[in-house]
């Protein structure tokens, strides 16, 4: 999740240039501040939201006005989890019309993880209220002309991304043709353009007493006031005056254009956090272009410093060996073309959840209709997943238990078909899982092998049919798991597939073990056949109870999924499917 | 059963990380990989002069895989220095449910002569040409009418010796 980067090793990584970039985070707020954003990035805070604009149309709405015809104007709110209204905006009065286009947006934040109902009010404007500033306005003395509600994941997912809605009356009331409104959702990004370059250095001044340099480069974006910004910097590379680094990516938000002069400074890295600066140069993104065509390399200028008064040209020089142009998709993009996410589910059915019946077991259902933590994570997580989803049809299952059979599976069919694993919708999956605690005896041991590999196949035959759907298997446990190497093994074989597990921990046992599994400190999991996971599939999170707050921490989980699956296309240069077949096979050419 | 013509195998070799000499000195330099499929079909990447012991080289191999072959083998070189190797079972990458044609990407364990763990290798891999029916990679369902345990076995079992240390 968040890096921390106060150690040394931590300190001396590549930062804002990787080409596996989160999606675009922009604090709704401010406006689009890079050091800012990184700061809280550093934090593990992730201001993780997409700025979309709701363009708004009306037709057939009902004509209230005497004398000429309604002068409609339409608020929009967000539904909060406590079920209060925020007001999001409110588009223009348009004179006269029962058909309006509105042209005002409204500006709304979308969240992949939390799940966000939005209420449209259209209401006739009277006369006397048409020169009064739009915030000023009464709603109350409005005349109410319909309302719609929709959830803001539903407009995403469609093809166009519109969404056309029946206006009702508030209260429900009954609603004969009231008319219908039209939103239209849009991210506000600038440019996909995106640029990734090899840099390398030559000759670089030797600034370390007893070995070579430690450089780095740190490129900053010059603003209309004469300072520079950093936008990012490379990793460090240890004694070495000819280094080469890792590529580098460079959006366009981070550049501005190709024309926009960039600083790129080469410092000597030293631990104690004062680093030696070597040279640096002035290069727009066109002229590093033009640098990686002829091959040439651009002289690093120390500038005026001391008596000197004029900038010294040194000896190092910087090359950019690799250039590549390319357009860096949102999650959006892709899930509005057409992508899906599947979810699955696995629930553990080991006996140390204790006998169901007993209200202290994590399995308890309650009478009263509070939900236990199994049914809470199935909630939360399913509830955002399944707009994702065009079937609906998700596979349940369990792990763990004792049929009446009387063998104990590792994988059975949570709505207790022999064959068929899929449930309908979210109230699918509690049914199923309600009824399954009846027929099921609680067993053990913990083991997510089998699940895993099943979870595998399925995502594995997919991607004959189509690259476009990827799977989510969402596992929920009480406890430490008996076989961690089979299911690292399991982990492994599944890393280079379309699929991502979650992991929550219920209950009150010690999951370090499951730490281990998600892989965020960096090492790569191996199995026992010596082969190494491709990339990191898992996240875990212990679920605690946590009353009030913003997002709970099953949510947190789900913040990491646009990520995954981006890291996932990206590294198999899968475009959306409505960009051109030849933009695609242009990208799978070998980088040199 | 079809008359298996040979298959060809794409593979891209990637990166390697972490590669030392003698389990402590980090390789200096021209670190280059030599992939076998069997002990006549063999081709090997250039010399990596850059990146010392995380050495970077992006380059395809394109070799015969013979029918009877059921592993290939990596092995990175350093000089004259065999700095580790890794074989890795052809189930990894084609066969079960991936689809023929399939790109995999991957990364394996190396290890040096003495069995200690030496680095990792990245690479990715293509097979081109006729599937083996026995691979059922075709969209009938594997698992019925297969082997008992119903997972990925088509015969090969990986063995690791035992001094091999986790």
């Amino acid at each position: 999740m968040g890096n921390c980067f106060s150690d040394l090793e931590g300190g001396k990584q590549a930062v804002g240039g990787g080409s596996h970039q989160r999606p675009q985070n922009v604090r709704s707020d401010a406006g689009h501040n890079d050091a800012v954003d990184h700061f809280f990035r550093t934090k593990g805070l992730h201001a993780l939201f997409t700025k979309m604009e709701l363009s708004l149309s009306a037709s057939k709405l009902r004509d209230l006005d005497v004398l000429s015809k309604s002068d409609p104007m339409v608020v929009s709110y967000q539904k909060k989890r406590d079920g209060s209204l925020e007001e999001l905006g409110r588009t223009e009065v348009i004179m006269n019309n029962l058909d309006p286009v509105w042209i005002q947006k409204i500006n709304v934040t979308y969240q992949f993880e939390i799940v966000q109902p939005l209420i449209f009010r259209i209401y006739d404007v009277d006369t006397k209220y048409h020169n009064l500033p739009l915030k000023m306005l009464k709603l109350n003395d409005q005349e109410f002309l319909g309302e719609a509600s929709c959830y803001l994941s539903e407009i995403v997912t469609r093809q166009n991304q519109s969404l056309t809605l029946n206006l009702h009356h508030r209260d429900g009331r009954s609603s004969k043709n009231l008319g219908t409104l039209t939103v239209h959702a849009e991210e506000t990004v600038a440019s996909r353009d995106a640029v990734e370059m090899t840099f390398r250095c030559s000759h670089l001044e030797n600034k370390d007493l007893f070995s070579k340099s430690d450089p780095f480069l740190r490129i900053s974006r010059t603003v209309e006031s004469g300072g520079s910004i950093p936008i990012c910097k490379t990793e460090v590379v240890n004694n070495n005056l000819s280094p080469v680094w890792k590529p580098v990516c460079l959006t366009m938000q981070q550049y501005g254009s190709k024309e926009n002069p960039l600083v790129i400074e080469c410092f000597d890295f030293n631990s104690d956090g004062n680093h030696v600066f070597i040279g640096k140069l002035h290069k727009s993104v066109a002229e590093l272009i033009t640098l990686h065509q002829n091959k040439t390399g651009a002289n690093f200028i120390s500038p005026p410093s001391g008596f000197r008064r004029h900038e010294k040209l040194l000896k190092g020089q910087l090359f950019v060996d690799g250039l590549i142009e390319k357009q860096l998709y949102s999650f959006l993009d892709y899930i509005s073309s057409g992508f899906e996410l599947n979810f699955m589910v696995a629930v553990d059915f080991t006996a140390s959840n204790g006998n169901p019946r007993s209200p202290d077991s994590l399995h308890y259902i309650n009478p009263s209709g509070q939900l236990n933590a199994y049914q809470q994570a199935i909630m939360e997580v399913g509830e955002v997943i399944q707009f994702y989803d065009s079937d609906k049809r998700f596979p349940a299952w369990g792990f763990g238990g004792r049929s009446y059979e009387g063998s104990v599976s590792h994988c059975f069919n949570l709505n207790g078909s022999p064959i068929g694993f899929e449930v309908e919708g979210v109230e699918g999956i509690m049914s199923a899982y309600a009824s399954a605690l009846q027929n099921v005896t609680l067993a053990g041991p913990t083991l997510f092998g089998q699940v895993i590999n099943k979870a595998a196949d399925i995502a594995g035959h997919s991607i004959s049919d189509s690259h476009a759907k990827y799977y989510v298997l969402l596992i929920i446990t009480d406890g430490v798991l008996t076989d961690l190497q089979e299911t690292i093994d399991s982990l492994v074989r599944a890393s280079d597939l379309p699929l991502s597990i979650l992991i929550v921990g219920v209950g009150g046992a010690d999951f370090t073990q499951m730490e281990i599994l998600d892989a965020d400190t960096g090492r790569r999991l191996e199995s026992s056949t010596g082969r190494i996971a491709t990339r990191d599939i898992v996240q875990f999170v212990p679920m605690r109870e946590v009353h009030g707050g913003q997002i709970s921490v099953v949510q947190a989980l789900l913040e990491e999924l646009p990520g995954q699956f981006l890291t996932y296309v990206r590294s198999r240069d899968i475009v959306p499917l409505n960009v051109g077949q030849s933009h695609s096979e242009a990208h799978t050419q070998q980088r040199v | 059963m079809e008359k298996a013509s040979s298959r060809v195998i794409e593979v891209t070799v990637i990166s390697g990380e972490d590669l030392r000499v003698n389990r402590r000195n980090p390789v200096k330099k021209n670190a280059f990989v030599i992939v076998r499929t069997d002990p006549l079909n063999e081709r090997s990447t250039g010399m990596n002069t850059e990146n010392g012991c995380n050495p970077t080289w992006n380059q395809k191999l394109v070799l015969d895989l013979p029918m009877h072959a059921t592993f290939i083998t990596v092995e990175v070189h350093s000089g004259n220095k065999i700095i580790g190797i890794s074989r890795i079972p052809l189930s990894d990458f084609t066969g079960g449910y991936l689809p023929a044609n399939y790109l995999s990407f991957l990364s394996y364990r190396l290890r040096d002569a003495k069995g200690e763990k030496n680095g990792i290798l990245n690479l990715s891999v293509k097979v081109n040409g006729p599937t083996n029916m026995s691979y059922a990679a075709s969209g009938s369902m594997p698992w019925f009418g297969g082997p008992v345990t119903n997972k990925f076995s088509n015969g090969t079992v990986t063995g690791i010796p035992v001094y091999y240390r986790v």
